[in-house]
């Protein structure tokens, strides 16, 4: 369903040239898990925002369910990502103004759902993260962990086809993550597919998948070691 | 969706009360500033007998001999002659008719406890009440004889009933003007026409005439011209008599007709009638002519908005382009200072549109309260007009119009202030808040 070939992303600022994205190859099929792992800086949050059409790239295609996004226009990207998308941010992106209930409505309101079903869906979700005793606060009235299951409880209320999470559970106990989890992987269950970007080598494994993303590119767990070796081999020379 | 974006632009302008109770200010002293002078201006251009606009006539004549020129921009004088004036109404071409001065008398009044005092007085002809739709509360005008042989009766306005007499049917009772006993015909109800379009040559603004008497007493009573009288030649003037049959320009004269063959009628009677004043001697040049223009032509002609009014309402307008100005770079910071927001927003399946719509709904808010704000602002300047120069007290008003112009203009201009910032603001890339925390 997404297909990347060759895709690139250059920062350009008047000082430096980041290459946050290089000769990226990447493609995920309906109703697969993946985590995505990597240092600090390697391009992931880059590689999710593409994926996510709130970026666009520098160079190579990217097909999503077999639309070329290099092709559609701002508004196209927009309805697109209206109708397919859902997201979980790194910075966990709450609208401060809003109480918790007003923030997981928003995607809905920009979809057009009805406000009954509306409703629905918000308890439904604010209940599943475990916050529906709490909907009328804002989020400053909450710890960051909460804030986190509010952006979680967001990403779901949307019942998106295809949910990118920037490490979910970054911000959450063992316990609270182990649960974020489970919710994600039900969801996957019900048809969608997920990509999410972790620190967390024991949930990564709980996922179908794992990819690697260094230095921009996707690469192998092994070869990776291998160059660390290489690069320790080096030093000590 | 538009409910929820009035919510959302409520929910900022709290969010932000100094910015907004300063972008409030601007908008409302802006439009406070405009809607005064625009007021005025409305006011003084308005024709206050629109559905008789192509009915009611000022007639005019080149009458000066060849080499004589008139400061008019078509070289025409305002009024007219009497010779002239009283020529043409002997015809019968126009629906109704009548030739006016404006004069003046000192009024005695039977009751000994108010005191003698000065009335201006018009004299015209009957048809006056029926062309200006002047309504009576008793009695009526006087008899069509009347025009023809001047007879000493008078129409007195409801001021001037209370005044004298203190309300009540008083038609058959005497005043006495100049000391001359006059037999009230008729009494008007309180009526008002502003301007003065029936003289816009003596003062448009300003109260309407309480007394009016016939035309036709101008030779027997010798009434003097309270108004303007201009001449194109030196001509001895000793006599009464003299005056009327000089070329001086002192009469106004108006003519009701009802549709397009009507005018053409009378152009050509006026036609008719140079000819054959020019067998008698008169109008000595190639191009005399007449013309008649109606209600908005004249008022247009008598340039009755002073362009000292016009440059006015040019600065005003300027004062509220400055003001939006400051309205705009005021929304321009609050509105990227959002930027985080919207990145979520349009992350979360915003399009560029409803964000823009989203931000353009916050301004027209707004523009809707500044407007409200500076209608009051605007009531005060107008009342302080009023109350420091007289002239302007029939003028600087408001009327329906001027009401909901205010609020169309405020909504108009924040969104215009507001277009900038927020496509600015909808065209922020998603991605560029997102990563950071
Ligand atoms: N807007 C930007 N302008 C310039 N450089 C950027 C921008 N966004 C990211 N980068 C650079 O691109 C590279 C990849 O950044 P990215 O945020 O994708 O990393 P990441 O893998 O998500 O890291 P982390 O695990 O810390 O979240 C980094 O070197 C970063 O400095
Ligand atoms: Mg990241």
């Amino acid at each position: 369903m997404l297909s990347m070939t060759n895709i690139s992303k250059v920062y350009r600022s008047e000082m430096v040239q980041t290459n946050a994205l290089r000769d990226f190859n990447f493609q995920v099929n309906e109703g697969e898990f993946i985590a995505v792992t990597g240092p600090s800086g390697s391009g992931k949050t880059t590689f999710l925002n593409i994926a996510g059409m709130l970026e666009t790239y520098t160079g190579g295609t990217y097909q999503l369910d077999g639309i070329d996004v290099g092709r559609l226009s701002d508004n196209g990207r927009a309805e697109l990502r209206n109708q397919k998308i859902g997201f979980i941010f790194q910075g966990f992106n709450l609208i401060p103004d809003l109480n918790l209930y007003e923030n997981v409505e928003v995607p809905l309101r920009y979809r057009g759902i009805k406000a009954a079903e509306r409703k629905r869906r918000i308890e439904r979700c604010l209940e599943q993260v475990g916050l529906g005793a709490r909907a009328k606060h804002v989020p400053a009235q909450l710890s960051g962990g909460q804030q986190q299951r509010v952006a979680i409880a967001r990403a779901l209320a949307g019942e998106p086809r295809f949910l990118l999470a920037d490490e979910p559970t970054g911000n959450l106990d063992s316990l609270m993550a182990r649960q974020v989890m489970e919710l994600l992987e039900n969801i996957n269950k019900d048809g969608a597919t997920i990509i999410m970007v972790t620190h967390d080598p024991e949930l990564a494994r709980r996922a179908q998948r794992n990819i690697q993303v260094v230095d921009g590119q996707i690469c192998d767990f092994k070869l990776y070691q291998g160059g660390l070796e290489k690069q320790r081999a080096g030093a000590e020379v | 969706m538009f409910l929820h974006y009035i919510d959302l632009g409520w929910r900022s302008l709290r969010r932000t009360p100094v910015v907004s109770l300063l972008m409030l200010l601007a908008i409302a002293i802006g439009i406070g500033v405009t809607m005064t002078s625009l007021s005025v201006y409305h006011m003084m251009s308005v024709n206050p007998m629109p559905h008789k606009n192509d009915q009611l006539f000022a007639v005019q004549l080149r009458t000066m001999d060849q080499g004589a020129d008139w400061w008019t921009s078509d070289n025409l004088p305002f009024q007219l002659t009497y010779q002239d004036a009283m020529n043409l109404r002997k015809g019968s071409v126009p629906f109704r008719q009548t030739a006016m001065l404006k004069t003046g008398f000192g009024v005695k009044p039977a009751n000994p406890d108010i005191p003698p005092f000065i009335e201006t007085a018009r004299a015209a002809d009957s048809d006056f009440f029926a062309m200006y739709e002047v309504p009576f509360a008793y009695g009526a005008a006087w008899d069509k004889a009347v025009d023809l042989q001047g007879e000493a009766v008078a129409v007195i306005g409801d001021e001037l009933n209370q005044k004298l007499f203190g309300g009540g049917n008083n038609v058959g009772k005497d005043i006495v003007l100049d000391s001359v006993s006059y037999r009230i015909v008729g009494i008007l109800k309180a009526w008002k026409l502003e301007p003065q379009i029936y003289d816009l040559n003596n003062g448009a603004w300003g109260q309407n005439e309480q007394l009016f008497i016939p035309f036709s007493l101008l030779p027997i009573q010798e009434l003097k011209s309270w108004g303007n009288n201009n001449g194109w030649k030196y001509e001895e003037e000793n006599t009464y008599q003299d005056k009327l049959n000089s070329e001086v320009v002192w009469l106004q004269y108006k003519v009701e007709l009802k549709d397009k063959q009507a005018q053409q009628d009378f152009r050509d009677y006026m036609a008719g009638y140079i000819k054959e004043q020019q067998k008698l001697g008169r109008f000595k040049r190639d191009d005399a002519e007449g013309d008649i223009k109606n209600i908005s032509q004249w008022l247009d002609y008598r340039q009755i908005v002073s362009a000292d009014n016009k440059i006015l309402v040019g600065l005003s307008f300027m004062f509220l382009f400055v003001c939006l100005a400051n309205i705009l770079s005021l929304l321009l910071a609050k509105f990227l200072k959002r930027a985080p927001e919207i990145g979520v927003r349009r992350a979360l399946g915003a399009s560029k549109t409803q964000v823009f719509a989203q931000h353009l709904v916050e301004v027209g808010m707004l523009g809707l309260a500044g407007g409200a704000l500076g209608l009051l602002i605007a009531q005060l300047g107008l009342y302080l007009l009023r109350s420091g120069f007289s002239r302007y007290e029939a003028v600087a008003q408001m009327d329906l119009t001027m009401w909901l112009a205010a609020p169309t203009i405020s909504i108009l201009a924040c969104l215009l202030a507001g277009c900038y910032p927020a496509w600015k603001v909808c065209r922020t890339t998603p991605a560029l808040y997102l990563k950071t925390q």
